[in-house]
């Protein structure tokens, strides 16, 4: 548990790599959605060649006290194939976008995975159970001469080797004319947005045919284009409230109860320009890449090219807390327009939900969960973590070098002018192919999930 | 000739600039600043130029580079500059010649495969042609063997042998941009000749959509029209005194055009763009309603350029 106001700084460890060695990357199997399913125990990551491929955590072991469950393949699918649009004469990428886990009401799990165009609910199912002792069959599928048949039995149930399906349940199509770019799931359950560069509709999960426009920006002259909507995400607890945010750097809170369609937004976050460091491409690192609710809803944390930013939501005109993830990068900003760089889209995290526990006396308080990490990934394959409390922040790097399971990870450090120190990397050896874009954080354990270009890590706090 | 440091008389326009926002990575003078402005706006107009023709070009990059785009023209027209900016530096000798051959691709890439990706990857590159954006910064982040820009399986395609179209198409631009639609007869009949005629996709498809032909895509001509929108809003307040006749046909001095900078001894082939456009700043500063005498006549018929536009483009 972590004491009130934050405990030890974690220690992160190693774990695992799941993906290819080899240097060469096929394309399909660049990692592009990474996300944990609500209680932990499945990890799934969608990928550009449209498959889906879900872990599961091993249950833990008593002997195995020293780790955590590692994960192991659970169920791999094809989510998506590509598409061609007649219309457009353009092809409709496969790449899985986003994926969202819905709370589990029974024994199967079940999932919405994005692509530009289409939104999949996906049941994933387990068979470990078959039926054997037909009457008419035999056990391999050929009917029995029924002559042959002089006694009744009862089916009954064996066990078999466990096996997983997963099931497309619902297809929900032909809703997007711009490229998909979040879904989120309601806090009822029952409904869910998704979110493309100009518009944001709201689905039932049981019905496919038909969807709600609850924002739309497209101007009737699409010359007029100036903004597009960049990410999108319901409230964890109110159910009418959501945000979208924009390319101009600027946050709308809407509720669903002031209107059907949701064009004007009941709170509009922004911060002023910093004058200091205006520059061509201060529009374009405003833009965010990701926007995230804390666990309690009442901030959310935005990501822009350099810095990630908590809000409070009763604040609308800046900013609680900005944290630099890769400062040294703004004066390369034109470079990294040239070659595209600056258009990464980083996502971010809230750390899981360490519960509060309080000791007062003889009363144990177990108060909300605090959000008190976040972290968001880099280039040379690095990541950063922020510590809202301890205002200490750790650079750390995905490599399957050095990296022995219980082994400590070792801080990075970018330099960024003058005399490189032993041990840091200047910012003109970074590689910055390797960038790490998605990375999520177990909802109630310190494990976090990281993806490369093409590899999944795992690390875990070293447990003492 | 080219600018070697010498006092040009464009200094006291830079003067007004004084108050202006600098970029951080703007050196202590202005020329870095234009330097890199300029440099952007050729990044700029290659980006919208240059992708990958199977799936759709992604929405929300398009928008930025396009805003990119118009808030340097804005600038441009607040400063009242008179300098077009030219991406000349790899133009052959005959600029207008070659240049009409080559611009086709440009526009027509939306409407037919593009011939870029295999054919025109060259192996120059990138900073032969502009100034690279590395030499206005720290670091040697683009020239050194780069990891990032020509490697790895997920890169677009090189962004090679775009030049030279859009020197032409930039320089179409500029001198349509540098009359005000309003006050010029011969613009507006220009404007209405291109957007009537289909086959003048340089004019056409940055300034009219409409005129496009029909199997372009609806988000191919947003792409278009973007850069198109911010090319037909010339203020009226900018240039009032010029009229499309006194660009078109003045004599302007296009020496530093004749010679081809890949080529030349001063091996400073990358930094031959911004130069060429100073100079061309310098023959055009006196400009008023008298037209300049230069060494050589720079002389384009409006009516010979849709014709060519025509032959090459339409049939």
């Amino acid at each position: 548990f972590l004491g009130a106001g934050g405990g030890n700084d974690i220690q992160w460890c190693f774990s695992q790599v799941k993906g290819a060695v080899d240097d060469d990357v096929a394309e399909a199997d660049i990692i592009s959605t990474v996300e944990f399913n609500h209680s932990g125990e499945l990890l799934a990551t969608g990928d550009k060649g449209g498959r889906v491929v879900i872990f599961q955590q091993e249950q833990e072991n008593k002997t195995q006290s020293h780790s955590r469950g590692e994960y192991n393949v659970y169920s791999t699918f094809q989510s998506h194939e590509p598409e061609f649009d007649y219309l457009k004469s353009l092809e409709i990428e496969e790449k899985i976008n986003k994926i969202r886990w819905l709370p589990q009401k029974n024994a199967a799990q079940f999932l919405l995975s994005t692509n530009d165009k289409t939104i999949k609910l996906w049941k994933i199912s387990e068979r470990d159970k078959r039926p054997e002792g037909y009457n008419l069959k035999e056990e391999d599928g050929r009917y029995r001469d029924p002559t042959t048949v002089t006694t009744l039995r009862v089916p009954v149930f064996r066990p078999m080797d466990l096996m997983v399906e997963a099931s497309p349940r619902r297809i929900f199509a032909n809703a997007h004319t711009y490229h998909i770019n979040s879904i989120s799931i309601n806090s009822d359950y029952e409904t869910y947005l998704s979110a493309d560069d100009l518009r944001i509709n709201l689905w039932h999960l049981e019905i496919t045919d038909r969807s709600f426009n609850i924002v739309d920006i497209k101007p009737a002259n699409m010359e007029e284009l100036t903004e597009v909507i960049t990410a999108a995400e319901f409230h964890p607890n109110s159910c009418n409230t959501f945000v979208y945010s924009s390319s101009k750097g600027t946050i709308r809170l809407c509720d669903m109860r002031a209107s059907a369609l949701c064009d004007r937004h009941s709170k509009l976050f922004e911060e002023p320009e910093d004058p200091s460091n205006r520059s061509f491409f201060s529009e374009i690192i405003s833009s965010i890449s990701d926007v995230k609710f804390s666990h309690s809803g009442r901030y959310m944390m935005t990501r822009d090219y350099l810095s990630v930013k908590i809000w409070d939501l009763n604040m609308e005109n800046r900013p609680v807390e900005t944290y630099q993830v890769h400062e040294y990068l703004r004066s390369k900003l034109c470079s990294l327009y040239e070659n595209d760089c600056i258009f990464d889209k980083f996502e971010c995290c809230w750390n899981g939900s360490d519960r509060q526990v309080i000791f007062h006396g003889t009363v144990t308080l177990f108060l909300p969960p605090l959000c008190s990490i976040v972290m968001t990934g880099s280039y040379n394959n690095f990541f950063r973590m922020f510590d809202r409390n301890t205002k200490r922040d750790i650079t750390l790097e995905a490599s399957r070098e050095n990296n022995k399971p219980r082994t400590v990870l070792k801080p990075r450090k970018v330099c960024a002018s003058g005399k490189r120190k032993k041990d840091e990397i200047s910012v003109d050896s970074l590689d910055f192919n390797k960038k790490i874009l998605h990375t999520a954080w177990h909802p109630k354990e310190n494990i976090i999930a990281v993806a490369t270009t093409n590899n999944l890590y795992i690390f875990q706090d070293k447990m003492n | 000739m080219l600018g070697k440091g010498g006092k040009r008389k464009f200094d006291e326009h830079e003067d007004g600039l004084e108050g202006k926002v600098v970029s951080p990575t703007d050196g202590p003078s202005k020329v870095s600043y234009t330097l890199q402005r300029q440099t952007i706006f050729n990044i700029s107009l290659m980006k919208l130029y240059n992708h990958r023709p199977l799936t759709e070009p992604s929405l929300q990059k398009t928008v930025l580079i396009n805003n990119m785009l118009r808030r340097i023209q804005e600038e441009l027209k607040q400063e009242g500059s008179l300098r077009p900016v030219f991406v000349t530096a790899s133009q052959p000798a005959d600029p207008l010649g070659d240049s009409f051959r080559e611009a086709p691709p440009a526009f027509s890439h939306l409407a037919s495969p593009p011939l870029l990706p295999a054919d025109l990857v060259s192996t120059t590159p990138l900073e032969s042609c502009l100034t690279p954006a590395s030499l206005l910064e720290d670091d040697t982040f683009c020239t050194s063997p780069p990891p990032v820009p020509h490697d790895g399986p997920t890169k677009p395609p090189p962004p090679a042998l775009q030049p030279v179209k859009d020197s032409f198409s930039s320089a179409l631009d500029e001198i349509e941009e540098l009359c005000p639609a309003p006050t010029s007869a011969e613009a507006v009949a220009a404007e209405t000749a291109a957007g009537d005629a289909k086959a003048h996709p340089s004019e056409s498809s940055v300034q009219k959509p409409e005129g496009l032909p029909e199997s372009r895509t609806a988000e191919s001509k947003l792409m278009d029209s973007l850069p198109g929108n911010f090319e037909i809003t010339t203020s009226t307040g900018f240039l009032t005194d010029l009229t499309l006749d006194d660009i078109l046909f003045a004599d302007i001095d296009t020496s530093m055009y004749d010679f081809d900078p890949c080529t030349s001894a001063t091996g400073a082939a990358s930094k031959m763009a911004p130069v060429s456009a100073d100079e061309l700043l310098k023959t055009l500063a006196p400009y008023s309603s008298q037209p300049v005498t230069p060494n050589q006549p720079f002389k384009m018929d409006l009516t010979e350029l849709d014709h060519i536009m025509e032959v090459l483009v339409g049939s």
